[in-house]
């Protein structure tokens, strides 16, 4: 799977949560996308990400930079696809972008919180809008 | 209209008939008016003007009216057209506009340039994107070497900055964003396409109340 590296400043500048204008629009735990840092290595990031979807019984397809992660069962809107997209600061720092491609927003920030951040806890260095926990 | 829209505009300063906003912009009037409704709980949340200030972005835009960003910053200096510390309601429809996903890749090129160029000089300096970039690695507690960030600026300005004077101006900027077409996803809010389902507009009921009374 290519990674995103080569970012040019602008690529990582926009990367703020200042330029996020969705919470004028829906509170935190609406939100379609979630971003958080990890000092672990792309491939251990992408094997952590493949194990989740395993477990939550997600089609993994790899499409350039994006890791795409699709359920097949419907839910209230069809089923529930997530993209990851893995963005390289240095080898050892990156930042990973999940995003709701499909499905129910609700649906989607439900599995977050009791599938995807649980599971992630040990490569996530700080999740957006969150100080880094000192373990 | 006339009863209405003077009452309206004693209680919010800057605001404009819907009808006319949504000839200038790219909502329709029932989003023009749902728009009003988010608006009026913005500009109401910390003081109750009627305008938004700078402490009811920051609380609507992260739910906590002290937090400090200086993406942010600009992007409340660039609502706020015509410099006066606040955004009235013909601000707010205007500047969303432009992120709006149906308006022209011109307009969202233009407000990024100017997004970006800090201190309004009509050019991005590369001191300001130094200092964006380190607020930035600050924000997501990103440390980086000096090195590392003068590669980063290198490679940007190698590529962006055309006739290398260290600065990068309007049509450099319009050549480098069409070839990086990603810097422009922070200009569109699809977010704005279900605005009438979001913000249902109640000001039907109550222009009809006022003309009753």
């Amino acid at each position: 799977m290519a990674k995103l590296t080569n970012l040019n400043a602008f690529d990582i500048i926009s990367l703020s949560s200042g330029f996020d204008l969705s919470g004028l629009f829906v509170e935190n735990d609406e939100k379609k996308e979630v971003q958080f840092t990890s000092t672990h290595t792309f491939s251990s990031i992408t094997s952590k990400l493949g194990d989740i979807a395993q477990n939550l019984k997600l089609k993994v397809k790899k499409q350039g930079g994006l890791m795409k992660m699709e359920g097949t069962s419907g839910g209230r809107k069809g089923a529930l696809a997530i993209d990851a997209e893995i963005f390289e600061f240095t080898p050892s720092f990156h930042l990973v972008e999940l995003r709701k491609s499909s499905g129910d927003t609700l649906e989607f920030q439900k599995t977050l919180k009791q599938d995807v951040r649980p599971a992630l806890k040990d490569i996530v260095w700080a999740w957006q809008g969150q100080p880094h926990q000192q373990s | 209209m006339g009863c209405f829209q003077s009452k309206v505009t004693r209680q919010y300063p800057g605001h404009e008939d819907p009808i006319v906003l949504a000839s200038q912009t790219a909502f329709s009037v029932s989003e023009v008016e749902a728009l009003f409704e988010l608006f009026k709980s913005i500009s109401s949340s910390v003081i109750d003007d009627g305008l938004i200030n700078k402490e009811e972005f920051q609380l609507a835009l992260f739910k906590n009216r002290k937090k400090e960003n200086i993406f942010a910053n600009r992007i409340f200096d660039l609502f706020d057209a015509k410099k006066k510390g606040v955004i009235d309601f013909g601000d707010f429809v205007r500047a969303l506009n432009v992120f709006h996903p149906n308006v022209s890749q011109d307009d969202k090129i233009d407000f990024a340039f100017r997004l970006y160029d800090m201190d309004g000089t009509g050019f991005i300096e590369r001191n300001e994107v130094k200092q964006m970039l380190i607020a930035l690695l600050c924000e997501s507690e990103v440390k980086l070497a000096d090195e590392t960030i003068e590669a980063i600026l290198d490679k940007t300005f190698l590529e962006a900055d055309m006739n290398q004077d260290g600065k990068i101006d309007i049509s450099e900027w319009k050549h480098f964003v069409s070839r990086n077409p990603s810097l422009l996803k922070i200009m569109t809010l699809p977010y704005l396409r279900d605005i009438t389902t979001t913000f249902p507009s109640f000001i039907f009921h109550s222009e009809v109340d006022e003309i009753a009374t």
